[in-house]
């Protein structure tokens, strides 16, 4: 199978940790982008910033993106991408320890394709990242 | 008058005829009756006058009492506008007060209300920033168990398998403390609700769960009460679910779930011959985390009762519990009729 980009934006980084291990183990071959908050995975997507001199004809697959970061936070993040041509379409999934309702309704409203609250057990989580992997990197058909 | 007596001292003798002195006669008799008549009527104009000053007399003296009435009437009105004056300042303190006790209600209000965002703010730190370290501890240690077991001893292992498991269970509790929150500032949607229904759904669905276990089920018919459906699900899974869980090392386990309508309210009971409890800690149960038994005994977060606790009080209802220590237990919670029903 091809390798197909993630961009992981998470600013823990146990979670960071945790989640490349998860990859790892659910033996989905990826290569995992890890932008540690929304400023960093804003110019990642937009070559901005610290990834001015970036290649933007690659893009990635799938945005894992966790709600609550300094600088700029997930919701924002998510707002942006939805609200730029470039990346409208992207496939976002909010990985995130929140089980607010109103987190929950707001990324809803604000497009991501999914909401995936972060299980503490790491057998759990593994199982949680090989199936968010299968559905979005293997059956789904991007637009 | 004049003009009669002229003539008569004006005529004299020489040329008079009887004739003449007939006709003065007759005219002097006309002119005494004039007077007659005249004399007559003063005399009855004094009568009449007499009449009037004894009327007004009369008048007066009833004016004497009509001042003394008017006088009192007056006081009495002083008094009264005295009275009035009394009742305003009186009033007016009622509404000084009433008032100062609106505006304390306000700021008991925003109070509230700042409190219910803080509490708010406080459950969406717990959910997210406490389960997030306790992620790294679970996982890092399931990592150190998955991948480097064979580095440790036996004991070594036992002890990564402790922190792995004990980091789960703290995870459990902050989830049942958030469900705790969350219900206690949800919305109530009230209507008639069918808990003879509800019951009898939980129990089929623990009878699948646990197919292994034969329990005796006893459900009274067509309870309902008025109150939210959802939560009073809750309040009858945990209930339930509990007289499941200590009845399960019964041969003949019984679980019953009763009712006893009263006129102010409705009283229901979930009653099971398990394992019971000591009645001398019945006031602790109702307490969040408060477990009467070993967790390898019985497992649980000892959240279920609080909730139970939590909803059926926000009915405006009351929970009590009784058992004995190895005969069994009932949880008894009643809920009021409401006026809201007649709606």
């Amino acid at each position: 199978m091809k390798s197909k980009l993630i961009l992981l934006v998470e600013d823990n980084p146990d979670d960071v940790k945790l989640t490349l291990k998860a990859f790892e183990r659910s033996r989905l071959a990826n290569e995992v982008e890890v932008a540690s908050d929304g400023v960093e995975a804003i110019d990642f997507l937009f070559g901005t910033g610290k990834h001015a001199s970036r290649d933007l004809s690659i893009m990635p697959e799938l945005v894992l993106l966790d709600l609550k970061m300094p600088r700029m936070d997930g919701l924002e993040v998510l707002r942006r991408i939805r609200s730029d041509e470039r990346t409208k379409m992207l496939p976002v999934v909010v990985l995130t320890s929140s089980l607010e309702d109103k987190d929950r309704v707001e990324s809803y409203r604000l497009g991501t394709n999914s909401y995936v609250r972060k299980p503490v057990d790491f057998h759990q989580f593994v199982d949680a990242v090989l199936q968010l992997g299968l559905y979005w990197m293997v059956l789904n058909e991007t637009a | 008058m004049s003009a009669s007596s002229k003539r008569l001292t004006g005529s004299v003798l020489p040329e008079v005829d009887a004739g003449d002195f007939a006709e003065e006669k007759a005219r002097l008799e006309e002119t005494k009756r004039a007077v007659f008549n005249i004399l007559e009527d003063s005399a009855r104009e004094k009568e009449r006058l007499e009449e009037t000053h004894r009327a007004l007399l009369n008048i007066l003296e009833d004016s004497a009492e009509e001042k003394a009435m008017a006088e009192a009437t007056q006081r009495a009105m002083l008094n009264l506008l005295e009275d009035f004056d009394v009742e305003r300042s009186k009033a007016e303190a009622a509404n000084r007060e009433l008032r100062a006790s609106f505006e304390s209600l306000r700021l008991a209000n925003e109070a509230t209300e700042a409190a219910n965002r803080e509490i708010e703010a406080f459950s969406y730190s717990v959910s997210h920033d406490l389960r997030t370290p306790l992620r790294g501890v679970a996982g890092f240690s399931q990592l150190l168990l998955a991948d480097y077991s064979e580095k440790l001893d036996d004991e070594g292992q036992d002890y990564l398998r402790r922190i792995a498991a004990a980091a789960e269970r703290m995870g459990g509790l902050i989830d049942d403390l958030l469900k705790l929150a969350r219900l206690s500032r949800a919305a109530m949607e009230r209507g008639r609700v069918n808990l003879t229904a509800i019951v009898e759904k939980i129990l089929e669905r623990l009878r699948l769960a646990h197919s292994d276990r034969t329990v005796e089920t006893i459900v009274a018919p067509g309870v309902t009460v008025f109150g939210d459906e959802r939560l009073l699900t809750i309040v009858l899974e945990n209930l339930l679910e509990n007289a499941w869980k200590f009845t399960q090392n019964r041969e003949a386990a019984t679980i019953e779930f009763g009712a006893k309508p009263g006129s102010e309210e409705i009283a229901c009971f979930v009653r099971d011959n398990g394992a019971g409890f000591d009645m001398t800690y019945a006031g602790k149960l109702f307490q969040p985390f408060q477990r009467l038994h070993k967790l390898d005994e019985f497992p649980g977060t000892g959240i279920g009762l609080a909730t139970v606790k939590r909803i059926i009080e926000r009915h405006g209802g009351r929970v009590w519990i009784e058992g004995a220590m190895d005969h069994g237990t009932t949880a008894h919670f009643a809920i009021p009729r409401s006026t809201e029903e007649e709606k």
